[in-house]
């Protein structure tokens, strides 16, 4: 079979950019043990509250894991507790969400926290707070009428 | 009077046109852009927390 030069060059450097680009997800998901936010860890929706972390929402310190904090929120209709929290500069923490009744956004803008809140699931992500400033969370999936009105904030302070 | 220009006789370069230079140029210039945009992202991603 004939192929032209110039289409063998071009199938090996698409072939070659895909195999790139898959392996850095590859290495992502198997060696750096990143996985989706909301990864099969539930919660019976109706009792949040009374149900640990989420019984004790906010900034706790823990020990003997991978991270120092546990950042606990619980979203709700139209609002997160805790509506503000503090974090120390440098400290690294898992942050811990739920929802109480409907699907809700958790976006921390202009950091990689992006997860989406279901009824029924736990939704993790950690990471190390190494830049100081005030991050505003505000929820992106459409959740009713006060959807524009719920927001939370996190202050990493030194 | 002669028409003026009539008898300059541009000569312009017919390709051939089977050649392929112009789809490489092409398929590369996406090619760059997908991955300059792709390694923007990514950068993005690695710098924030
Ligand atoms: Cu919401």
């Amino acid at each position: 079979m004939h192929i032209h030069k110039f289409e063998k060059i071009w199938l090996i450097f698409g072939v070659a950019t895909l195999l790139v680009f898959l392996s850095v997800i590859g290495v992502s998901a198997f060696y750096l043990g990143n996985q989706p936010p909301s990864c099969l860890a539930t919660i019976n929706p109706e009792q949040v509250d009374t149900q640990a972390p989420f019984d004790k929402p906010g900034l706790n310190k823990v020990e003997g894991k991978e991270w120092d904090y546990e950042l606990v929120f619980v979203a709700s209709a139209f609002n997160y507790t805790p509506g503000e929290v503090e974090v120390p500069l440098g400290a690294k923490v898992k942050v811990l969400a739920t929802t109480k009744d409907v699907v809700h956004g958790f976006n921390v803008a202009g950091t990689n926290i992006n997860m989406m809140l279901e009824p029924g699931y736990i939704s993790e992500f950690v990471t190390t707070f190494d830049k100081p400033g005030e991050f505003l969370i505000v929820c992106n999936e459409y959740c009713g009428a006060g959807h524009h009105l719920m927001s939370s904030m996190i202050k990493v302070v030194e | 009077m002669a028409q003026p220009g009539l008898e300059k006789r541009t000569k312009t370069k017919v390709e051939d046109s089977s050649s392929l230079k112009g789809t490489l140029a092409s398929v590369f210039l996406l090619g760059f852009f997908l991955i300059i945009t792709w390694v923007g992202v990514f950068l993005l991603f690695l710098n924030r927390f």
